[in-house]
C-alpha cells in the first residue's frame, strides 16, 4: 500500500527541491493523484515495476513521470497509445500503460484511441475522465456534459457542441479489447473497484491475454470550481447518469501474444532477399563489349502485354553479362489504366540517365504506344513493333530502322499468347545482337529455376522471335 | 489503547505533504479524521488530523488521498505498540525494496556475410533490405504511392525474421510508433512520400526532442497538396529547414542509385543511434521504382541495446524518453545540447560526390535522380571539350560546404539542376552564405510537377555558358 512504485524522491518535479521533492504538481483533491496511488499499488503487488514502462500523455497527467519509478516515455498530444504498440512491439515483455485524459484520449488522439484498441495487442489504457480540459484551463471535453459550463461553452455545451462521448461503451463494442470498465472514485466502495479494476487490466496484460481500457471517472476540482467534496458530489450525481459505471466487456481469453524474438540468421537473410553467395575465386562478368556507351530502351504496351517483364528481363540479362543497366516502370494510376511502358538503359560504363525520353530502341506491343513514342525516338534509332496487332503506322521519324514482327500471332502459334513479350526479346535479339546470344537462356533459366516448366516455352518463344528477324541461316 | 493490538498498520501522515483537500475524512467512517485547525507553515494549509483510537486499520482513506507521501500505511511502525511519532517517510520506509543498477551499453554485433552475386532490385527494395541488414525488425507505415513496395516488401520481410511490420492508422500514428519503438532503443523505420512525410514532422519533432532515434524513407512526389506521384524533389525545405516545430535538425540524406539506396539505408541507422537523432533519407519517385545492379555489404548488424533505452526490464528503470522541459532555463540548456549535436554532425558527417571537379569552370549541384542526368551532360560536355563537373551534395542537411570551398576559386559558373522550384539552390545559396563566401554567377535548371530536368537542357545549359565565357 506504500508503493514502492513511487520514487522515494521526485528529482524531476523542479529538481526535487523542497516540498516538491515528496508531493504532486496536482491540485489539491485532484482524481489523477488517486489514480496514481492505485495504478502504482497495482505494479508492485504484481510484482511488475521493472518490466513496466508507463507512457505519459500531454494533459495534467504529462508529469507522471516525476513520480513512478518505472520506466518512463512521455507522447505527444494524443498519441500515446501508438508509442505504447511501439514499446510493447519492440519488447514483449515490457507492462506497457498508456495513461490519457479526456481530451487527450478522445478528442486528438481517437483514431490512435480506436485502432490500438482494436489491434488488441495486450497493453493497458488507463483513461482519466473528467469532463473537462484540465491542463490548458478548463475547455469544453469531448466528455463534457449537456448544459456543462466550460471556458469555450460559457453558456453550457448544447447539442450543437456535440453530446459528451461515452468511449468505454465505444471501445467495448471494438473486437480487439477483452476487458473494458468504467469505475469512478466518489466514494470508498468506487475507490476499491477501481483499484481492482486497474490491477486486472495490468494482470490481463502481464498474461499475455489482451488489450484493457479502465475508464475513471476522476474529479477535477479546479476547473469544476468545486471542492473536491461537492466534486465527488458532481461526478456521482451528473456523470454518472450519463457515464453508466460497470464492466462494459470481460472475455476470457487465453494468452495468444507473442513476437520476435529478432532474428539476424544470415543465411535465412539471404534466402529471403535471393541473394547468392558466389564460389570464393568468381571473377565478376566483365561487358563483351564496349561499344555499348549507353543505350536507351523503352517498351510500351497495354497492361497485360509483359512490357516490363520484358525491360526487367532486358535489364537482368545485361547486369548479369557485366553491363550496368536500369529499369524504370510507368507507375501509379497511369499504369493501372492500360498504358504500361518501361524504360532501360544499358551502359558498359555507369548508367548516368536513367530515364529514356527520346530512346535509342522502341519496342511498341499496341498501336497507341507506337503513335505515342515513335516520334520520340532518337534518330537513326531502332523501331521494333508487333506487326500483326498494328496495321496502320503513324508517320515514323525519318532515317529510323523500323521492325515489323508479329509478336502475338508468333505466341499463339506456340499455344501461348502471352509469351509474346519473349518473342519480342528475342525479335529484339536478333535485330539488334544487343547482348552475347545465350545471356537470355542464361538469365532465364536462372529466373526459372524454380519453375522449370515454364523454360521450354520461353526459350520457344524467345528463338522463334530472334528468327522472325534473322532467317536461320545467317548467324547472329 | 485495544485498537492498536491489531496486527494491521495505522495511517500516518506527514503534514508537510497534505494539500487539506479532505478527499480522506468522508472516506473514514469511524471519523478518525478531521479537518486541520492549524496552518502549517511550510504549505499555508491546514493539514488534516488523525484520532485513530477508533481505527480500524481499514486503508480507506490511504485510498482517497491522491498524495504519495499523504496518507501512508505505518508499516514500518506497527511493532511500536501505539507509539506513534511524526517522521520523514524516506527515513522511515528506508531504502527502496528494488535498486536500479546502471543499463550497460549492449554493443551492435556485426555478423559476417558471404561474397554474393550482384541483386537486381528496385531502389525500394534496396532501402528496405539496407534497412534489414542494419537490423532495423520494427517496420511502421502508411500505405502513400510511390513509396508502398518498401512497406510491402517489410510486410513480408519482418515476420520472417521475428520482427514487426504494422500498417498504422495513419502517418501520425506510424511516426508515434517509431517513437516508441526507438524510445526502447531498437532501429524502427517508415517509408513514405510526400503528403505522408508532411503528417509525421510533429512526430518528428518530437524524436528530435526527446533524441530518439529513427529512419524515414521519403520518395518525395509532386506537390504541393495532392499533387500528383511523379518524382519531385521538394520536400528538401521541409527535410533540412522544416522538420516540425521549434530547434530541430537532422541528417539528410540524398542517394541517386539503387545501390545508394542500400548503402545510405544502412548508414542512417548508425547515424540515428551515434547522434539518438532521426535521420532523414530523401529519395524521388524514380528512386524508389528504379531497378539497378545492388551489391550486398560484407556484414549484417544484430543491434544492442543503448544503455539510455526504455526498453522495460530492470537495469533500464530509470531511463525517461521526453521533450518537456518546463524550467525555462532547462529548455534553453537541451537546445544548447541539441546545438552542439547538430554542429558536431556538420562537423563529422557531411558527404558528397565530385565527378570531374577537379579542373572544372562549370559546375553542375545537383543531387538524386536529377544528379544522374547531370552526370549524362558532364560527360557529353567534356566529350566536347568543355570544363564541367557535377557537384552531387550526398548529406543535404548538413550541405557539405566544406567540399565546394576548394572548387570556388576555379568555378566562374554554378548550374543548380533541381526537380524542385529552387530547394536545393536555397541549401546551396544558405551554406555559400554562411561560410561568408559570395559565389560565382549562379544559374539553374528547374523543372516540377514530375518532369524532370534532361540531359540535353542541362548540357545546353553548359554550353550556353561556355559561349558566354568565351
Ligand atoms: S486542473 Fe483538474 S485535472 Fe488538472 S491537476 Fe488540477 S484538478 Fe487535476
Ligand atoms: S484506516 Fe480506516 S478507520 Fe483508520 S483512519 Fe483510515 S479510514 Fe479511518
Ligand atoms: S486526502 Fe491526503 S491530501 Fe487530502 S486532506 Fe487527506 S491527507 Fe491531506
Amino acid at each position: 500500500m506504500n508503493s514502492p512504485v513511487f520514487y522515494d524522491h521526485f528529482e524531476r518535479h523542479a529538481h526535487g527541491a523542497g516540498l516538491k521533492g515528496h508531493s504532486t504538481h496536482y491540485c489539491p483533491g485532484c482524481g489523477h493523484g488517486i489514480v496514481h496511488r492505485d495504478l502504482a499499488d497495482a505494479i508492485g503487488e504484481l510484482g511488475l515495476q521493472d518490466r513496466t514502462v508507463l507512457i505519459s500523455p500531454v494533459g495534467c497527467a504529462v508529469f507522471a513521470h516525476y513520480y513512478f519509478d518505472v520506466g518512463n516515455s512521455q507522447a505527444a498530444h494524443g498519441r500515446a497509445p501508438a508509442v505504447a504498440l511501439g514499446h510493447k512491439l519492440a519488447n514483449p515483455d515490457a507492462i506497457v500503460i498508456s495513461y490519457q485524459g479526456d481530451g487527450d484520449l478522445a478528442s486528438i488522439g481517437l483514431a490512435e484511441t480506436i485502432s490500438t484498441a482494436q489491434l488488441g495487442l495486450p497493453i493497458t489504457v488507463i483513461f482519466i475522465n473528467n469532463a473537462i480540459y484540465g491542463m490548458t484551463g478548463g475547455q469544453c471535453a469531448p466528455t463534457s456534459l449537456i448544459g456543462q459550463k466550460t471556458t469555450t461553452s460559457p453558456a453550457g455545451r448544447d447539442r450543437a457542441m456535440g453530446s459528451p462521448l461515452r468511449v468505454a461503451e465505444l471501445i467495448a463494442q471494438l473486437d480487439g479489447p477483452i476487458y473494458v470498465e468504467r469505475v469512478a472514485l466518489f466514494d470508498p466502495k468506487q475507490r476499491v473497484k477501481a483499484r481492482r479494476a486497474i490491477q486486472k487490466a495490468l494482470r490481463l496484460q502481464a498474461e499475455g491475454r489482451g488489450y484493457a481500457f479502465i475508464e475513471v471517472l476522476a474529479e477535477c476540482p479546479t476547473h469544476l470550481k468545486l471542492t473536491p467534496e461537492l466534486a465527488e458530489a458532481w461526478v456521482r450525481d451528473q456523470m454518472v447518469p450519463v457515464f453508466p459505471l460497470g464492466v462494459k466487456k470481460d472475455l476470457t481469453v487465453e494468452p495468444w501474444f507473442h513476437c520476435g524474438p529478432p532474428s539476424y540468421d544470415v543465411e535465412k537473410f539471404l534466402a529471403l532477399v535471393g541473394a547468392e553467395p558466389l564460389e570464393p575465386d568468381t571473377e565478376p562478368p566483365v561487358p563483351a563489349t564496349s561499344a555499348i556507351g549507353d543505350l536507351s530502351l523503352k517498351f510500351a504496351g497495354a497492361g497485360g502485354d509483359g512490357a516490363q517483364t520484358a525491360a526487367l528481363l532486358l535489364t537482368r540479362a545485361a547486369i548479369d553479362a557485366g553491363f550496368d543497366a536500369t529499369h524504370i516502370p510507368s507507375y501509379g494510376p497511369e499504369s493501372r489504366g492500360g498504358t504500361s511502358y518501361a524504360d532501360v538503359h544499358i551502359a558498359a560504363g555507369e548508367v548516368l540517365n536513367p530515364a529514356a525520353p527520346e530512346p535509342d530502341i522502341l519496342v511498341a506491343f499496341n498501336a497507341p504506344s507506337l503513335a505515342k513514342f515513335a516520334p520520340m525516338v532518337a534518330p537513326e534509332g531502332t523501331i521494333l513493333y508487333d506487326g500483326g496487332v498494328i496495321t496502320q503506322l503513324p508517320a515514323l521519324p525519318a532515317g529510323c530502322r523500323v521492325i515489323a514482327v508479329p509478336f502475338t500471332e508468333i505466341a499463339r502459334g506456340l499455344g501461348r499468347p502471352v509469351a509474346k513479350n519473349m518473342v519480342a526479346i528475342g525479335a529484339l535479339q536478333g535485330a539488334t545482337g544487343l547482348l552475347p546470344p545465350d545471356r537470355f537462356t542464361i538469365t532465364l533459366r536462372h529466373l526459372l529455376k524454380d519453375k522449370p516448366s515454364l523454360l521450354p516455352l520461353n526459350e520457344a518463344a524467345f528463338e522463334a522471335g530472334r528468327r522472325a528477324v534473322c532467317p536461320p541461316s545467317v548467324p547472329t | 489503547m485495544s485498537h492498536f493490538t491489531t496486527a494491521r498498520p495505522r495511517p500516518f501522515l506527514d503534514p508537510a505533504y497534505c494539500k487539506a483537500c479532505l478527499r480522506c475524512v468522508e472516506a473514514c467512517a469511524k471519523h478518525c479524521i478531521t479537518p486541520g485547525s492549524t496552518l502549517n507553515t511550510i504549505t499555508g494549509v491546514a493539514p488534516v488530523e488523525l484520532h485513530l483510537e477508533h481505527c480500524t486499520g481499514c486503508a480507506l482513506c490511504v485510498q482517497a488521498c491522491p498524495e504519495p507521501f499523504g496518507l501512508r500505511l505505518d508499516e514500518g511502525m506497527s511493532h511500536l505498540e501505539g507509539e506513534f511519532r511524526l517522521e520523514d517517510p524516506t527515513k522511515l520506509f528506508g531504502k527502496k525494496r528494488v535498486d536500479v543498477v546502471d543499463a550497460p551499453i549492449e554493443p551492435d554485433e556485426q555478423i559476417p556475410l558471404p561474397g554474393c552475386a550482384p541483386l537486381v532490385l528496385k531502389g525500394a527494395y534496396a532501402s528496405a533490405i539496407g534497412a534489414v541488414l542494419a537490423g532495423c525488425r520494427h517496420v511502421f507505415g502508411y500505405p502513400i504511392t510511390p513509396s508502398t513496395e518498401g512497406a510491402e516488401l517489410m510486410a513480408k520481410l519482418m515476420p520472417e525474421l521475428g520482427g514487426t511490420f504494422v500498417q498504422a492508422v495513419s502517418e501520425v500514428a506510424a511516426v508515434n510508433m517509431m517513437y516508441g519503438a526507438g524510445g526502447a532503443g531498437v532501429p524502427a523505420m517508415t517509408f513514405t512520400s510526400s503528403p505522408g512525410f508532411s503528417l509525421m514532422l510533429e512526430g518528428i519533432s518530437y524524436m528530435i526532442g526527446a533524441e530518439v532515434p529513427g529512419v524515414f524513407v521519403n520518395f518525395m512526389r509532386g506537390g504541393p497538396g495532392l499533387g500528383n506521384i511523379a518524382p519531385e524533389q521538394s520536400d528538401i525545405k521541409l527535410a533540412c529547414r522544416g522538420l516540425g516545430h521549434g530547434n530541430t535538425h537532422a541528417l539528410v540524406l540524398a542517394p541517386s542509385t539503387p545501390q545508394e539506396m542500400l548503402d545510405l539505408t544502412l548508414a542512417a541507422f548508425a547515424l540515428s543511434f551515434r547522434y539518438r537523432n532521426p535521420v532523414i533519407m530523401l529519395g524521388d519517385g524514380f528512386l524508389g521504382q528504379m531497378t539497378g545492379v545492388v551489391r550486398l555489404p560484407p556484414t549484417l548488424s544484430r543491434p544492442g541495446r543503448p544503455a539510455w533505452a526504455v526498453w522495460g526490464d530492470r537495469s533500464h528503470r530509470h531511463n525517461l524518453i521526453s521533450s518537456i522541459h518546463l524550467a525555462e532555463t532547462d529548455l534553453e540548456a537541451h537546445n544548447e545540447h541539441l546545438n552542439r549535436k547538430y554542429a558536431a554532425i556538420a562537423k563529422r558527417e557531411t558527404r558528397a560526390e565530385l565527378f570531374r571537379c577537379d579542373d572544372a569552370e562549370v559546375l553542375v549541384v545537383a543531387c538524386n535522380t536529377p544528379a544522374r542526368m547531370a552526370k549524362g551532360a558532364v560527360e557529353v560536355a567534356r566529350a566536347r571539350g568543355l570544363a564541367a563537373g557535377l557537384f552531387r551534395p550526398i548529406t543535404l542537411w548538413p550541405f557539405p560546404i566544406d567540399a565546394l570551398l576548394p572548387l570556388l576559386p576555379r568555378t566562374r559558373q554554378i548550374i543548380v539542376v533541381e526537380a524542385s522550384p529552387g530547394q536545393l539552390e536555397d541549401e546551396l545559396r544558405l551554406a555559400l552564405s554562411h561560410a561568408d563566401r559570395v559565389p560565382p554567377p549562379i544559374t539553374h535548371v528547374r523543372r516540377g510537377g514530375g518532369v524532370l530536368p534532361q540531359q540535353t537542357e542541362i548540357l545546353a545549359q553548359i554550353a550556353a555558358t561556355q559561349e558566354a565565357f568565351a
